[in-house]
């Protein structure tokens, strides 16, 4: 078999984590196509691959398209990809609407390509772990859950697609899906949401889940840089289990103050062998190459979307918001 | 100044016998309860004298008396107290209706004695700090809180408090009111709006009423709380629970744990890890409260009214469980 060959597509801080990963499977990385010209050639000089002109010029030189890129661009660049029979990596969430979302599923059943959604947290050790835990019955049926996830508004030097509702969907969909896909994997689908949302963009939300499990969920981006912390909290039917990424943090600094440069989308400091989002890559290429089925479903993509979208408009309306079971879901 | 207690169906009667012997001036003239094999357990235990019944120990002319009944049963208690002329600290929740919670209101004004309602975390240190914190203004605008009252499933303490009856619900009921009250009294506004929903999972084979609750409170000026009142903690979990408040502001987050202060104990022999606490007791503060007021013929810090508003939201908290929907206040 050739070679697989990759095109990333956006070139912000997800998108040269992704080059990273792929570099650690053994498929070979042909190239980028960016907004800013300047992080496409610093990353196609290291990577050693083609800075591609424009998304177009990509597709026809590569297998997969791993769409790195902000969220209101997701559904135009699948659809493209899809067309054109590449698989598909995209990071989340899938897409600004759920009728997007569908149209992409749909149109990547046509095309016959594989779509992952890069839920990475369903491959970070203390999740997957936590997940065995109840797989196994260790701490009986879930009941209630806690899950916080919580940092400082996205930063980025010019065009801050992130402090765009329109575009980002703001910290309830772009922060909280990751917990909302956990609650779900771990607790199973979700029948009502009920959510409140300060101004600073600091979540809480209520799910009512069909198994009758009850989640709580909180997302910020309210906390001052440098902060980041995941937390959770699983009690079951004959136990429970608990994680905080601060009280459990291998390695902790605390370091004097000094002007340096502005962050960009902060991520976790990862003491670990391989990255997480690395682990997520190596599944998606066996998935590829040994026609396993994909570790992250698009279904289970658009399920995390749609509480997402709920959370936000139960936000807004003031009214609890019943899930209605999509078919592709159900499935 | 003579205090007895009504009742030791309440296991806090256990810990405000010594609180009252620790106040100069306090004379603690003994209990009564009317299942007498417990009143003799008790008055054992303490070295305390057992009147035969509550009209006995009332005849003693107590300038006070603390009643720790199973909760449907304060009403009859604090009647009886006020019909004597006796001023009355009440354990929480007040009672566990409204008209119940009324009349207690209404018996105590006519006769002109005080009812204070058993809300020791207004008393905790930690719960004081962060309501200077709040007063300062150096936080800014507030925006919401994520609160959490948890505990272990009770009946180990005492078989009532999973009893429908007489304690009027489960875990909603049981931990709702802490943090309800803290809420009203440190936002100086009322609750207008309720949203919880509830399961039974934990303990399902032992219990029938509700082990998980998740509320959401709306404040008349805006502010969203959640509540997180579940019986989550494991029976082997270091201690009997928790409450913690995490406030969302304009300045960014304030965390508070106000059982946090804790030794790490380990013992060998009954291989056992508890905590130890350290901290400032709550309960002597709320008592030393309610014989300073008795002494200085005034309103206690906290009222029967703020009971009352507590009882409130933990009884709209059932309707909207039961409904899915928000429940507007007053009831």
């Amino acid at each position: 078999m050739a070679t697989m060959k990759i095109g990333i597509v956006g070139t912000g801080s997800m998108g040269q984590t992704h080059a990273a990963g792929w570099a650690e499977t053994p498929a070979t990385i042909a190239g980028f196509v960016g907004k800013t010209a300047a992080h496409v050639q610093s990353l196609a000089a290291q990577y050693g691959a083609r800075a591609f002109p424009t998304f177009e010029a990509m597709l026809t030189e590569v297998d997969v398209v791993d769409i790195c890129t902000p969220t209101h661009l997701h559904h135009p660049q699948v659809l493209q990809a899809a067309a054109a029979g590449k698989h598909i990596v995209c990071e989340k969430p899938l897409a600004r609407t759920v009728a997007q979302a569908q149209e992409m599923i749909a149109a990547c059943r046509t095309a016959g390509v594989k779509l992952l959604v890069a839920h990475v947290v369903r491959f970070f050790p203390e999740y997957v772990r936590a997940k065995e835990i109840v797989t196994a019955g260790d701490i009986g049926q879930p009941a209630v859950i806690r899950l916080s996830r919580g940092t400082f508004r996205p930063q980025k030097a010019t065009d801050n697609w992130f402090t765009d509702p329109e575009k980002s969907g703001g910290v309830m969909l772009d922060l909280m899906i990751h917990d909302f896909d956990y609650a779900r994997w771990v607790a199973g689908d979700v029948a009502r949401v009920f959510a409140k949302n300060a101004a600073v963009e600091h979540g809480l939300v209520i799910l009512t889940h069909r198994s009758g499990a009850l989640s709580h969920v909180e997302g910020s981006w309210a906390f001052p840089p440098p902060h980041f912390h995941t937390r959770f909290e699983i009690a079951g039917s004959d136990g429970w289990l608990a994680f905080d990424s601060e009280k459990n943090a291998a390695v902790s600094l605390a370091l004097h103050h000094r002007q340096t440069d502005a962050a960009d989308v902060p991520a976790p400091g990862i003491v670990l062998d391989e990255s997480p989002y690395t682990t997520q890559l190596k599944a998606f290429y066996r998935a590829l190459t040994e026609d396993a089925p994909v570790p992250v479903s698009a279904a289970d993509g658009l399920a995390a979307l749609q509480i997402s979208l709920a959370a936000i408009e139960s936000a807004y309306s003031g009214k609890p918001v019943e899930i209605s079971p999509l078919p592709e879901v159900t499935a | 100044m003579k205090i007895g207690i009504m009742s030791f169906a309440h296991l806090h009667a256990e810990a405000y016998i010594q609180n009252l012997r620790a106040i100069p001036g306090v004379e603690m003239i003994g209990i009564a309860n009317d299942d007498a094999t417990r009143g003799e357990h008790f008055a054992r235990q303490f070295n305390a004298r057992r009147f035969p019944s509550y009209d006995a120990l009332l005849a003693e002319k107590p300038d006070g008396v603390l009643i720790c009944s199973e909760n449907a049963n304060h009403r009859p208690l604090v009647e009886m107290a006020a019909a004597a002329g006796v001023h009355v600290l009440s354990e929480k929740p007040l009672a566990t209706n409204l008209p119940d919670a009324q009349a207690m209101l209404d018996a105590c004004r006519q006769a002109g004695v005080i009812l204070m309602t058993a809300f020791p975390m207004r008393f905790s240190v930690p719960i004081l700090e962060m309501k200077s914190l709040l007063e300062s203004g150096g936080l800014g605008k507030v925006y919401g809180f994520n609160t959490t009252n948890q505990g272990q499933m009770p009946i180990a303490h005492r078989r009532w408090f999973v009893d429908k009856t007489l304690a009027g619900g489960g875990a909603v009921m049981d931990h709702t009111v802490h943090l309800a009250d803290i809420l009203r009294w440190v936002l100086k506004s009322e609750v207008v709006e309720v949203f919880a929903q509830t399961n039974r999972i934990l303990h399902a084979d032992t219990v029938d009423v509700e082990t998980g609750g998740l509320l959401m409170l709306t404040f008349a000026d805006g502010t969203f709380a959640s509540i997180d009142s579940s019986w989550s903690k494991p029976l082997n979990y270091p201690t009997w629970g928790g409450l913690t408040v995490e406030i969302i502001s304009e300045r960014g987050i304030v965390t508070v744990d106000a059982f946090s202060q804790n030794l790490d104990v380990y013992n060998q022999k009954q291989n056992s890890h508890t905590w130890a606490y350290w901290g400032s007791d709550a309960n002597q503060a709320m008592v030393a409260e309610f014989i300073a007021a008795i002494r200085d013929r005034r309103a206690p810090e906290v009222t029967g009214e703020d009971g009352y508003k507590a009882l409130e939201i933990a009884l709209a908290a059932y309707q909207s469980a039961a409904t899915g929907k928000p429940v507007k206040l007053p009831l």
